[in-house]
């Protein structure tokens, strides 16, 4: 597990989600990098209940639920800004369990698929992002594997991100924050990925419309 | 009158003794019948007059009471003595005075009443102890024909048996074992009902049958061997049903058990044939592992050929007839088998083990490692080198590998041994193996000079593809499974040795050594290692000794004499002084197989004290 940045992609002024996908995998594929498959990450959201709430009437907590083909075996569950949790697949069984006190959102299911691009130590994913059966935008994944501590090799993971996203490079994600010096772990990616959905279900109407 | 009677009658008390009753009943009687019907009338009308007014209205009453009870009191009484009379029913029986003094009384009767009980004990003891000789009798008897329900007893002590519906069946397979092999494994126990009470009952008569399923009958085993050649093509599938004589059952043990224990074997030879072929058909590996009938056929080394077969031999006539022919020994690995065997086991136990039960409790089976791997978020690459890779043919290929490598290198080294006496070769093989690695230590010494001359000594890690060879001077050889390879390679360690040998004996008989080289650039090339060569100096300086040895060109000896004693040197004008004549001039090769001497090293020796003269 590897310092990881996660940012997305926005579309091509004129050119649909596709299209823009394979610009950017042409591109990788130029640089030298060589396919190894496919990778997805999804994600589902649940709210508390409202018998849970209590008679102080506060917004009911939205819980995250993800999965990511990386970590086969696993599944992470997140709150915004709050506690996460690893555990193995049994977890989604749980929440079947726990049908009282988390409802899920159906409609808000979120995922991403796309190919694997191996660089060397570079890990690289290039996802579409499809909320049902509509595509809503790209989400680029870079890993660096040889480091564990973000600060050492954020001015790297930079320089490699602006080789082939040019002038899309995001700027350091919030995860690193104020924990520079803290080992990454691969809940940290999956908080970015959390927040790259919200920013993208927000987003609804921009998209929609680069599609035709 | 009637008043005055009647007042008379009132004191008359007819409870008071029996003369006056007596007197009194009589009068009263016939008083009683004359008033009886006088008075009855008035009974009724005054019948509340009398509970009212008792003592006045009829003062008769009482005394009509009386005189009644009386009655009957005389009449039961007159029955008792006319019965008693009769004596038939009753008697009288007086009251005997003469009792016994009462000390002596209650002795004898408990005397008496103890001999009662315990006749009493006795007879329950007695009746009981016939019903015991009746039974053991009984058992004596029926010892030969043995219960069918104690004949299931002891099935049941060696074989796990359910009730299902009328039928009782019993379970062959391995499953609780930790197998996952899919056959049933059920067997029928049956009532042996076909006996002919008449005729007398044979020794093995047993009142119980097994019917086993018809595809685990007669005997089965797995054939492991290597073949040298490669068979034709034409020749896969050919099925061996070679015969093994059935392994002797232990004597006493009933024919059902023999029966059972040899259709679990045939089971357990088709749960190892299984998984042997199955992994033959998913492993891809770099020459295809052939899968016919009941064989497979792997290549570990080329022009080699693994054949694992499933021997088996069902108990029908025909079969036994077919199966005359004779199986070499020397083809069948027997260890290879027994791994095979135990190789199973093993996997079952892991099915079963600890390791795969999960604590908590709650968790899902599987290894702890890989329990961890969803809460720890481990990646592709740290799950697949969690899960044993191996499956049980690339073991038992493996194992045969190893096998033939150390059978081949032994082979080697004893031939070379057998061909070549100087200077000798040991092998000293080390007890203790791996079933992935055996070692030998070699040693090549020349006979007579084992202290001298020690300087070759090899360690031989024989591993499964590889033989590693570590030098006694620190350098690590591998060589491959060629047989050819080890075989130079022993050749040029003992070239190499009687060099060494030398520069020994130098040291040993005072000669110094000029020069020493392992392999020497000059002369004409060895195909097999390297030539090496030594020149020593005599302790005079007179002579010098020069050898070259080579693996394959033998050996060459040259003696360097002193200029004064050879006599067909041109004269020159350079050396103007004669103590020149003193230093070692021209070379002269030595005729090495006309020395006398039993090996190199003791000719060389003889040569060098030839050489040095004695100063007497």
């Amino acid at each position: 597990m590897g310092v990881t940045c996660v940012s997305q992609m926005p579309v091509a002024e004129g050119k649909s989600v596709q299209q823009t996908v394979e610009l950017l995998t042409r591109k990788l594929e130029m640089l030298g990098a060589e396919k190894q498959g496919t990778f997805c990450v999804d994600c589902e959201t649940y709210h508390t209940a409202a018998s849970t709430l209590g008679s102080q009437g506060q917004a009911g907590k939205l819980m995250y639920v993800l999965h990511n083909s990386e970590y086969p075996l696993s599944c992470f569950a997140l709150f915004e800004n709050g506690p996460w949790l690893i555990a193995d697949t049994n977890f989604d069984v749980l929440m079947v369990k726990l049908k009282g006190f988390f409802q899920s959102a159906k409609a808000s299911k979120i995922e991403t698929r796309g190919t694997r691009y191996q660089y060397c130590d570079f890990l690289v994913k290039v996802g579409t992002v499809t909320m049902g059966p509509s595509a809503r935008g790209i989400s680029v994944e870079v890993e660096y594997g040889p480091c564990v501590v973000a600060s050492d090799c954020w001015s790297l993971l930079l320089e490699f991100l602006q080789s082939f996203l040019g002038s899309h490079t995001p700027g350091a994600p919030s995860v690193f924050g104020n924990r520079h010096d803290a080992v990454y772990g691969p809940a940290d990616t999956m908080i970015q990925y959390m927040e790259l959905f919200n920013k993208i279900r927000k987003q609804q109407q921009v998209p929609v419309a680069g599609i035709r | 009158m009637s008043q005055n009677l009647a007042r008379l009658a009132q004191r008359i008390d007819f409870s008071q003794g029996s003369g006056s009753e007596e007197e009194e009943a009589a009068g009263a009687e016939g008083d009683a019948q004359d008033w009886a019907g006088a008075g009855s009338s008035a009974d009724q009308d005054d019948e509340e007059g009398l509970v009212k007014f008792q003592p006045s209205l009829w003062p008769w009453d009482s005394v009509r009471n009386n005189l009644r009870s009386a009655l009957t009191e005389m009449c039961v009484l007159y029955d008792v003595l006319s019965i008693v009379r009769d004596k038939k029913f009753m008697t009288l029986d007086p009251v005997s005075q003469d009792a016994l003094p009462p000390k002596q009384n209650p002795q004898t009767l408990q005397l008496i009443s103890k001999k009662k009980s315990l006749a009493g004990a006795a007879q329950i003891l007695l009746k009981g102890a016939e019903r015991l000789t009746k039974s053991v009798t009984e058992n004596q008897e029926n010892k030969l024909q043995r219960d069918f329900n104690s004949e299931l007893l002891r099935l049941r002590q060696h074989w796990k048996l359910r009730k299902v519906g009328d039928k009782i069946l019993g379970d062959l397979s391995y499953r609780s074992a930790g197998s996952l092999f899919p056959h049933h494994g059920t067997f029928e126990v049956i009532k042996n009902t076909d006996i002919d009470l008449d005729k007398k009952i044979p020794e093995d008569y047993c009142p119980l049958d097994v019917q086993i399923p018809s595809d685990l009958e007669g005997s089965a085993y797995i054939k492991v061997s290597i073949q040298k050649q490669a068979p034709d093509i034409g020749d896969l599938g050919t099925v061996n049903l070679f015969k093994r004589p059935l392994p002797k059952s232990k004597p006493g043990s009933p024919h059902w058990q023999t029966k059972l224990e040899a259709a679990q074997n045939v089971l357990l030879c088709k749960e190892i044939f299984a998984q042997l072929s199955r992994e033959a058909v998913q492993i891809k590996s770099q020459i295809p592992h052939i899968v016919v009938k009941n064989q497979i056929i792997s290549q570990p080394f080329p022009s080699l050929q693994l054949l694992i077969s499933l021997c088996h031999s069902s108990n029908d006539k025909k079969s036994q007839k077919s199966a005359t022919e004779k199986q070499s020994p020397e083809d069948h690995l027997y260890v290879l088998e027994h791994n095979l065997h135990l190789l199973i086991r093993e996997f079952h136990k892991q099915t079963l083990s600890s390791i795969m039960m999960p604590h908590p409790a709650s968790a899902p089976f599987g290894h702890k490692r890989m329990r961890l791997s969803g809460p720890q978020a481990f990646d592709k690459n740290e799950i697949n080198s969690l899960q044993s890779s191996e499956g049980l043919l690339e073991k038992i290929i493996k194992q045969a590998k190893h096998i033939f490598l150390r059978s081949r290198t032994a082979a080697t080294i004893d031939s070379l041994a057998s061909r070549i006496e100087d200077p000798q070769i040991q092998a000293h093989w080390s007890n203790i193996n791996d079933v992935y690695e055996s070692s030998v230590k070699v040693l090549i010494t020349s006979q007579g000079y084992e202290q001298i001359c020690k300087s070759i000594q090899l360690q031989l890690n024989i591993g499964v593809e590889q033989i590693r060879v570590v030098h006694r001077d620190g350098r690590v050889i591998t060589l491959s499974h060629q047989e050819q390879e080890l075989q130079d390679f022993l050749l040029s360690q003992m070239s190499q040795h009687q060099v060494h040998a030398v520069q020994q004996l130098a040291k040993v008989m005072g000669w110094q050594v000029l020069s020493f080289s392992n392999h020497v650039g000059l002369g004409p090339i060895e195909s097999i290692g390297n030539a090496s060569a030594i020149t020593v100096a005599s302790p005079s300086g007179d002579y010098a000794i020069s050898v070259r040895n080579g693996p394959e060109s033998g050996s060459k000896i040259m003696v360097q004499f002193p200029r004064n004693q050879c006599k067909d040197l041109p004269k020159s004008d350079v050396l103007q002084d004669s103590k020149w004549n003193h230093l070692r001039g021209p070379f002269r090769e030595v005729q090495w197989n006309k020395m006398e001497g039993r090996n190199f090293v003791y000719k060389m020796e003889l040569l060098m004290s030839a050489l040095s003269p004695c100063l007497l």
